[in-house]
């Protein structure tokens, strides 16, 4: 057996760019695994930024996705330069300005990942786990479930994702899609200031969705990529201005529907994801959550999954 | 041929080949799969043992089980189009023949589970055909930007219409009037072909002549499609030949229906490569006359080329971008005489000058 690979932040950026020109960067989201190549100068640097919790992989056997950022063609690698990102050779979308080659790329595997893994119900939802149990926060874009799933991570939660809530139908049990949090406009400046440890990488200004900066995974949360977690406690998160805290308990119809709503693929799955989302709907208790303080929701949500009793706990790695 | 190419060959020749495979085989194979469209297919063959599925590493079964779920998705769809086209939609008096995978799905063929439809196909005799459009676009289908040149081109020229579509349905219908373009040198025989059609028991629908699909789907093959990624109409006339032909009369039933379609030599070619790629059994009795030496020598250069999925990570080399280039001719030789095809090139010649048109345009 080789000795396993170090941390992307303790390799030299030249490894990296290497491994990124040649056969390519493996990154396990725990998943999916994505077969990264690029010839962009400087994209090395974003990702050691955000990856740097990251196993540094420059060879695997398989790879789920295969894809490339690339420098713009002709004139455009000189003009206004950009960024195009490619999948199997396909372009599925414009290109992007060379600085925001990173939310590109990131944007781009949430896409194919929401695209090509409809062996999974793909909720659209944060997911962290306590001790292996795990909390599901769906939400429509915009409510701040990013937020306080980054949040979450900062205080200690296993981030499985900020925006996968990848349930495997044949096991019921949640999977890591862990990719950096991304973060947009004043929840940036709020995260940086809510704790130390906060590894943020570069603000992208002004990319689609406004200002974007990634929170890098931790340790903690990449050393368990591969550990699926038990669905324990579903949160509606919403966050108000000033607001109190507030919990309100939801009856399992109710969550029923507020978690097929909030899914990319429910429709397409149709009677798999009608099963898969009633046994997690009448498995967990659902509440939604009302508040306007980080710390304040994290202490609810805590004391929910303490109130718990601990069921099946643990899947484990199967 | 590559490695992964020919592994991907030997699992749709024989599933059990996929025990073979290591992980690291796998990874071009699914990609090859994917880019063939073939992957909900070849899911639902590996699938339907349980021993050999439960075999394959967990990537790999993720890869397919998501095929599957999008293959059934697709095929409810044309479930739903076709419970939509059920009288009185279409008038009940039109024959209405369901062509390629609309028909293998309403027919319930195996070999076509998995299978991911992108439209449905449909056949009307050519005088049903005003009546049958008609009726569509009254119960809101419609053609989406189609200019003029064009739609006299589907029309005059194209064995089908203009594709339609329903605002809030999933699928484009393509309402076709025989099987090969009217201008082409292969002309199907429709008094044949509809004197063939079987109609489909609890519904409205008819379906062709096995003999008939096979030659239609040779016929898709060289003349009707996109001219990459082509290996499923392979796949498909793999499975129409063993799933409908046992024995000696119904190779000689094919012979001859493919000849009164002045089909015999697409037929030879799209046996040729079943038989070489897919391992179909071909009796001796079943080839029809050989194409010429030359030909088949050409055709051997272009068709692999052009035919099979290949991996994006290498420009495709000039030999590849030759045979596209030779295959797009001969694709248009095929469809229209030398005359016709000079014009209808002349005009896209034209209409891809965009700057000079639109200009014109401001000035008037």
């Amino acid at each position: 057996m080789t000795p396993a690979p170090g941390p992307i932040r303790q390799t030299s950026h030249s490894e990296l760019e290497q491994a990124l020109a040649e056969e390519g960067l493996f990154v396990d989201y725990g998943a999916c695994v994505v077969r990264l190549r690029s010839r962009l100068k400087g994209f090395a640097r974003s990702l050691r930024e955000v990856y740097g919790a990251f196993p540094f992989r420059p060879a695997a056997p398989f790879a789920d996705l295969h894809v490339r950022v690339d420098p713009g063609r002709g004139v455009r690698r000189w003009l206004r330069p950009n960024a195009r990102f490619s999948i199997d050779g396909v372009e599925p979308f414009d290109p992007f300005p060379l600085a925001s080659a990173l939310p590109l790329y990131e944007w781009g595997v949430n896409w194919c990942f929401a695209q090509r893994f409809n062996q999974h119900v793909l909720l659209h939802a944060g997911a962290l786990a306590c001790a292996d149990r795990a909390v599901i926060m769906a939400a429509t874009p915009g409510s701040g479930k990013s937020t306080l799933s980054a949040a979450m991570m900062l205080r200690g939660f296993r981030l499985l994702s900020d925006e996968f809530g990848v349930l495997c139908t044949e096991r019921g049990a949640l999977l890591p899609m862990l990719k950096p949090v991304a973060l947009k406009n004043q929840s940036i400046e709020l995260i940086r200031a809510f704790s130390g440890e906060a590894v943020l990488g570069p603000v992208h200004a002004a990319t689609r969705k406004g200002d974007v900066a990634h929170l890098a995974p931790d340790g903690a949360s990449v050393a368990a990529v591969r550990r699926p977690a038990r669905p324990a406690l579903v949160i509606f998160p919403r966050w108000r201005e000033g607001a109190a805290l507030a919990l309100e308990p939801q009856a399992q119809e109710q969550a029923f529907a507020r978690l097929a709503f909030n899914s990319f693929n429910y429709r397409l799955l149709g009677p798999v994801a009608f099963d898969a989302v009633a046994d997690l709907a009448a498995a967990c208790p659902a509440y939604q959550l009302t508040y306007s303080r980080l710390d304040e929701a994290i202490d609810a949500i805590q004391r929910l999954l303490d109130e718990q009793p601990a069921l099946a706990g643990a899947e484990g790695r199967t | 041929m590559n490695a992964a190419l020919d592994r991907l060959l030997r699992v749709l020749r024989d599933r059990a080949a996929a025990r073979a495979l290591s992980l690291a085989d796998w990874d071009p194979v699914l990609r090859l799969g994917r880019q063939a469209r073939l992957l909900g297919l070849l899911g639902h063959r590996l699938a339907s043992d349980e021993a050999l599925w439960s075999a394959l590493p967990p990537e790999v079964r993720g890869h397919f089980r998501s095929a599957i779920n999008y293959s059934a998705f697709r095929s409810q769809a044309v479930r739903m189009e076709l419970r939509a086209l059920d009288p009185p939609v279409l008038p009940a008096e039109a024959r209405v023949v369901l062509l390629k995978g609309a028909a293998y799905l309403a027919q319930g063929l195996e070999f076509a589970r998995g299978r991911m439809p992108n439209d449905v196909d449909l056949l009307v005799a050519r005088a049903d055909l005003d009546a049958a459009e008609a009726a569509l676009r009254a119960a809101g289908w419609g053609a989406e930007d189609v200019d003029a040149y064009d739609e006299r081109y589907y029309r005059e020229w194209s064995h089908e219409l203009p594709p339609m579509r329903k605002p809030g349905h999933a699928l484009e219908l393509d309402l076709h009037h025989t099987i090969a373009p009217v201008t082409s040198r292969t002309r199907a025989d429709d008094a044949l072909l509809f004197a063939g059609i079987a109609p489909l028991a609890g519904t409205r629908f008819w379906v062709l002549h096995p003999c008939d699909q096979i030659v239609h789907a040779a016929i898709h093959l060289f003349q009707d499609t996109e001219l990459d990624g082509r290996l499923r109409d392979l796949v498909d006339i793999d499975g129409l030949i063993r799933h409908h032909l046992r024995g000696e009369a119904d190779w000689g039933e094919l012979r001859e229906r493919a000849r009164r379609h002045r089909a015999s030599r697409m037929l030879w070619y799209a046996l040729h490569y079943c038989a070489s790629w897919l391992g179909t059994p071909v009796p001796a009795a079943g080839w029809p006359e050989a194409p010429p030496e030359p030909a088949r020598r050409a055709m051997d250069w272009i068709f692999p080329r052009t035919c099979l999925p290949r991996l994006p990570d290498a420009a495709p080399g000039l030999g590849h971008r030759l045979a596209g280039q030779v295959a797009q001719l001969r694709y248009h030789r095929l469809r229209m005489p030398a005359g016709l095809l000079m014009r209808h090139l002349a005009h896209k010649a034209w209409a891809a000058v965009p700057t000079r048109r639109s200009s014109a345009g401001v000035d008037a």
